[in-house]
């Protein structure tokens, strides 16, 4: 709470652009507020100036109002006159109530647009080293229900705020024209009221809090359940689960029961305030009228003040106990927005790579203080060729893909992408020169098309289906019911590790990089398809660099080079023969292989190649 | 993750207020009759009180500026007193009925859905997902529960306020009662037809923020795949226009509101000035109006719209909570459809009350010899048979590998044994009976089942072991802990028996969640064993320890293997190979390797696998 001005010094940020609109809304609750106090006032004129018998002890508002409608004798003959008034007046309170809300909410509602906005653009261009220590539970909590909570202090609590103390604040100077002691009667609880609303709901947290996590047991209950059925069922175990599950649900109950017994005092003992204030405004007044110090229209006016500002103001005592939760969801806003996001050079440093060719140098690498995952990489790759990348999981090969993409930035040492420091490029250009599957692609939930084309929008049906075939995934796209316009994630069709893969492999295609890297991404695939998509890609050969990770041997066979990649150093390097030829990782792999074709009777009864 | 958000759309379809529907969740109610009439009675008197206190406080008027001058004040103000007293205490008294009620029917909903959860058959939950069905249990039954004592009270206090204003109004004044209630059918209208365009634009709004959270889930899942497509523009682009319909719609209900509001308010103001002319003129007549009842009329003319807009609100959550009802009510009234025939549940209940000793609970033999599949086929769908003609005998001491692809019918081969789906061809039987004229619970009680990836309760080890005898002691569980070589790792573990293994034993290696699983099962000491294994590899020093938990709890027991790993494989006594639900070559290891068919490239395949595996796992 201590450095709360800096917190919404944020949120004033983000609303600055709407600031005139937020003066709009602003300007119409002031005026809404004094046409609303002139309804009950245009009773009161008639009540004491036309009808009481005392005119000549009105207030000079009152007899403003009389004159105005064309005198005491004038109105007198005519009552309907009043009613019109109240008609009018109460019509332009209603438009001025409606611009009011109307620019509230537009204003608040592009505020929230353009927090929500900058989150998003925000969110996908955090730098990755940054990202990927980020929670993305949590991540995704703060852009959603923390901008709701923010969303919702700008669109109806600051709103009501504004509104408690403008309605209260208002019809005050009349009211002390009028008479000081009605007056104080109608306003002596208010400090207690907002006191007392203002303890209760800060006391109350600690029980919604209490409930909340009631509520996370309560949930984690059913989900473990759920996810274990199989289990629950294996061991006949459903009454045990029923019994245990009456625990959470009992307690969340009795919490739930707790607060309703909570809110039942504080409504119960809310009521009584707001309505002994009004029940003081009616004594002391009987009070006054018996004593003739003021007259009964004067009486009206207090009475129907009264009914227009206490409840706003307990309101307000409310949402002032929850001002805490936006200043907390604006801080978390705040965070994720101080993040840094990738930038790159400025425009005169940008330099066009001529080819796919790759030159790496001294590459080291690490994450914050671990050791280093990459110790000095020396490769040069010719733009066409392609190379096979083979090694433990840990070697460095999947954070060599992450530096080529510019995911994460060099250490030390150098990548040239076609005679160009990759870090003097913008990662835009770079990025559309390098197509990369992963092992788990992403897909997004948009049909099958869709998503092959994000590679290249402008592509049509039949490079989309050049690019299905090479990538062996066409037929079963076909196979679907929508075929091409499939949906991918919706319920009913959910496409396989293996097709995923393909997909992913047909839009890099479509892409047609100066870099295709393939990282694990054929894992899920069976073998003979696996061996389709590499013809096909090596039928392109020339066409792109081609840098392919794998974990199996039949994945390595098309590569015009092999690198074994261990402990962040090129261990090995050479062609698929003078590997085979020399002692190591590469030629153990190649030896189960050759003791499945040459003893296939039952090879693990022979020695599989002396792996240690 | 995604499934937390998966889009419910029949909650942004309009739809009617559905009384059959209702009808039937009210019905859950019935065991509260005192609640329910404390809140209607609340809610009677609720309205008595706020209709007699403008009366009250035009007596009070009267009395002030009367001849008697405030002789009575003293009484008056202690009458009204009394009411705000009576007041308070009511709202006291029904909010804490209306939690009393709330959070029962809550429980007993929730508690309702979880049994029935408990015993549908598991073709229920291969369509559903782990989220949608929790939500039935958690948010649904609140919106719907949060809602019901709100909607009885407000019929009850909103009717009886409509009522007793008008009959209030007409008792004093006939004429001027009529000349104010003008107001009301403009009012109703004007409700009616913006609170059916409010609820549609707010079912906008929250269609339109579902999608932005689907957004910014995705935004979040796909970073790399945007930025590798560098689409992070375009993608900016997109969520533009998905927030500019968010900001639309709640722009268009705001002013639906900001329209509405100042209408219903601008109504109530006209009834003062109404009454204040047709009340001002019979005053002037002296037609013994007084001016405390010409304010009490002004006022009723203000009162009028809280009733009217209290019950078009409720009639706008019932049809928002219509499609959570409609879901918690389904559940509730879903059937299992595996369960114990008649005759069976009959035998059963007759056992109970009699036991014979040496005999099961449903009659039947305690111990079983051998489980027969006779031509079985089955198809979770109409039309898509996964399993076809599969026979074979298992009998006690034996076990049997099933080798085959990812969906050649291998773990339905496994579901169907356990009955947790029954055949739709052929018969399984047991020492010659078929199954289904078995107990449900007594057969699923015999079974064992380690799963592929194994799934643990958060809570203690000792929690998690117990789970297969519940009335295990310390002894037992170490006993079966030791039995599957867990007992050196847990004894290690800070707490030993007592450490938390975490949400799915996230506290532990896969390895170790593995061994745990074993003693479970082993604790359970099962005829019929199931045990599908994990593709994914432990280290070489686990799987060997983990071997020989499996062979120590195999023996002398009927054991079926989805097998992947090559050692489970060559151990089993039959192997059957699998392909598109079809049994296509059985045999010992050593036959089927000779025979140079279908497995022995399977076998292959895993073994290049597992190698490589080894050297660059």
């Amino acid at each position: 709470m201590t450095n709360r001005p800096a917190k919404l010094a944020g949120l004033w940020e983000m609303m600055r652009a709407d600031r005139w609109r937020f003066g709009y809304a602003l300007a119409f609750l002031v005026v809404a507020a004094c046409l609303l106090y002139l309804v009950p006032l245009i009773p009161q004129a008639v009540i004491d100036g036309v009808l009481g018998d005392q005119p000549e002890r009105v207030t000079d508002t009152s007899r403003w109002i009389i004159d105005l409608m064309g005198g005491r004798e004038h109105v007198a003959e005519r009552l309907w006159i009043p009613l019109i008034w109240i008609t009018i007046i109460a019509g332009l309170a209603g438009i001025a109530t409606y611009g009011r809300q109307r620019w509230s909410a537009i204003a608040s509602q592009n505020t929230g647009k353009r927090v929500r906005d900058r989150l998003q653009n925000h969110v996908q261009r955090i730098e990755m080293n940054r990202f990927d220590e980020l929670d993305s539970g949590d991540l995704l909590q703060r852009c959603t229900s923390d901008v709701d909570t923010t969303q919702n202090f700008l669109s109806m609590q600051a709103v009501e705020i504004g509104r408690a103390v403008v309605m209260f604040l208002v019809p005050l100077p009349i009211m002390f024209a009028t008479d000081w002691r009605m007056s104080i009667a109608a306003i002596w609880l208010i400090p207690g009221i907002l006191w007392f609303s203002l303890h209760y709901f800060g006391r109350v947290r600690s029980v919604f809090r209490e409930k909340d996590e009631a509520e996370g047991r309560l949930t984690s209950g059913v989900t473990e359940n759920l996810v274990g059925i199989r289990v629950v069922r294996a061991f006949n175990r459903q009454d045990f689960e029923i019994d245990r599950f009456r625990g959470f649900n009992d307690e969340h109950r009795a919490l739930d029961d707790r607060l309703y017994r909570i809110f039942a005092r504080f409504w119960g003992a809310s009521d009584l305030l707001c309505f002994m204030q009004q029940a003081s405004v009616i004594l002391v007044g009987a009070w006054l009228l018996a004593t003739d110090r003021i007259l009964v229209g004067e009486f009206y006016f207090f009475f129907a003040a009264v009914g227009m500002f206490l409840w706003p103001v307990r309101m307000m005592g409310r949402i002032l106990s929850e001002l805490g939760k936006a200043t907390v969801a604006v801080e978390r806003l705040e965070e994720i927005l101080a993040l840094p996001i990738e930038q790159d050079p400025p425009d005169a440093e940008i330099s066009i790579p001529t080819d796919g060719r790759l030159e790496i140098r001294d590459l080291v690498f690490s994450h914050a203080e671990d050791a280093p995952v990459l110790r000095g990489i020396n490769l040069d790759i010719a733009a066409g060729e392609t190379i096979a990348i083979v090694g433990p999981s840990g070697g460095g090969k999947s954070t060599l893909v992450n530096l080529l993409l510019r995911f994460y930035d060099r250490d030390g040492g150098s990548i040239r992408f076609g005679g160009v420091d990759i870090e003097s490029m913008p990662r835009h250009a770079l990025r559309t020169r390098i197509a990369a599957v992963l092992q788990q692609p992403f897909l997004f939930s948009r049909t099958i098309r869709e998503n092959i084309q994000l590679a290249a929008p402008t592509a049509d049906q039949a490079m989309v289906e050049t690019a299905t075939i090479e990538a062996c995934i066409h037929d079963s796209i076909e196979r679907f019911d929508a075929g091409y316009d499939t949906k991918v994630g919706e319920r009913g069709v959910t496409l396989s590790g293996g097709q995923r893969q393909r997909v992913a492999i047909a839009q890099a295609l479509l892409q047609d990089p100066d870099v295709l890297i393939l990282d694990d991404a054929l894992s899920a695939v069976d073998t003979g398809t696996e061996q389709s998509i590499l013809e096909a890609i090596h039928d392109r050969r020339g066409r792109h660099t081609t840098l392919i990770i794998a974990h199996r041997l039949s994945t390595l066979k098309e590569a015009d080079r092999i690198i074994v990649l261990a402990e962040g150093v090129i261990a090995q390097q050479g062609t698929h023969q003078s590997l085979r030829d020399a002692p190591g990782l590469y030629r153990r792999l190649w030896e189960i292989q050759a003791a499945v074709e040459n003893d296939g009777d039952d090879p693990s009864k022979a020695d599989s190649g002396g792996a240690p | 993750m995604s499934e937390h958000f998966e889009e419910n759309e029949s909650d942004f379809s309009p739809r009617r207020v559905d009384w059959s529907l209702w009808r039937r969740i009210v019905g859950h109610l019935r065991p509260y009759p005192w609640p329910v009439t404390t809140m209607i009675v609340c809610g009677l008197i609720l309205a008595a009180v706020e209709v007699l206190l403008p009366l009250v406080t035009a007596w009070i008027i009267d009395e002030a500026i009367g001849p008697g001058r405030a002789s009575r004040i003293g009484m008056l103000g202690g009458i009204y007193a009394v009411m705000l007293l009576i007041f308070s205490l009511l709202v006291w008294r029904f909010i804490t009925a209306a939690g009393t009620l709330a959070t029962r029917v809550a429980f007993d909903l929730r508690g309702t859905c979880f049994a029935r959860l408990q015993s549908l058959p598991f073709g229920y939950f291969d369509v559903r997902s782990t989220g949608w069905l929790v939500a039935r249990v958690t948010s649904d039954v609140t919106k719907v529960t949060g809602l019901l004592p709100w909607f009885l009270l407000d019929i009850g206090w909103g009717a009886a306020m409509l009522v007793g204003i008008f009959v209030a109004m007409m008792l004093v004044d006939l004429q001027l009662g009529l000349a104010v209630s003008v107001i009301v059918p403009p009012m109703a209208i004007a409700t009616w037809w913006f609170k059916r365009r409010m609820l549609e634009s707010s079912r906008r709004i929250r269609k339109s923020n579902s999608r932005i959270t689907a957004s910014y889930t995705e935004t979040i899942a796909g970073v790399r795949t945007t930025r590798m497509l560098a689409r992070e523009e375009a993608s900016a682009a997109e969520f533009g226009e998905i927030s500019s319909e968010m900001r639309l719609w709640t722009i268009r209900n705001a002013v639906q509101s900001a329209t509405y509001l100042p209408i219903v308010m601008s109504l109530g103001s006209i009834g003062v000035g109404i009454a204040l002319w047709a009340g001002g003129i019979q005053f002037q007549n002296q037609t013994g109006l007084s001016l405390g009842m010409l304010i009490a009329f002004m006022q009723y003319a203000v009162l009028f719209s809280q009733p009217i807009q209290e019950l078009a609100q409720r009639f706008v959550d019932l049809q928002s909570a219509q499609a959570a009802a409609e879901r918690v009510q389904e559940l509730i009234e879903e059937t299992p459809t595996i369960r114990d025939s008649p005759d069976v549940a009959a035998r059963i209940s007759a056992e109970t009350a009699a036991p014979t000793p040496g005999l099961a609970p449903d009659g039947g033999g305690k111990t079983i010899h051998t489980v027969t599949f006779e031509s079985v086929g089955h198809a979770y769908v109409a039309e898509e048979r996964v399993l076809d003609d599969v026979s074979f005998e298992l009998s006690r001491g034996t076990s049997i590998a099933l080798v085959g692809a990812t969906g050649s019918g291998k773990t339905t081969i496994a579901g169907l044994l356990a009955r947790w789906y029954e055949p739709s061809e052929g018969r399984i039987l047991v020492d010659g009976v078929d199954y289904r004229q078995r107990g449900l619970d007594w057969w699923q009680s015999q079974f064992g089942v380690v799963q592929q990836v194994p799934h643990l309760f958060s809570g203690t080890i000792r929690d998690n072991v117990r789970y297969g005898r519940l009335d295990a002691d310390d002894e037992a569980i170490l006993g079966a802990l030791r039995r599957v070589r867990a007992a050196e790792f847990v004894i290690q573990l800070e707490g030993g028996l007592d450490f938390e293994v975490g949400e799915g034993g996230c506290h532990l290696s896969q390895g170790q969640r593995q061994l745990i699983s074993l003693a479970r099962a082993f604790l359970a000491d099962p005829q019929i064993f199931i045990m599908d294994e994990a593709t994914s590899s432990v280290d070489a020093e686990t799987e060997a320890t983990i071997q020989t938990a499996v062979d120590e709890i195999l023996r002398d027991r009927i054991a079926v293997v989805i097998a992947h790993r090559l050692s489970t494989i060559r151990r089993a006594d039959l192997i059957l190979v699998l392909d598109q639900g079809k049994v296509i070559e059985r045999g010992s290891h050593g036959e089927l390797m000779a025979a140079k068919g279908r497995y022995r490239t399977l076998y292959l395949d895993q073994f290049v696998n597992e190698e490589e595996a080894r050297l660059l796992g």
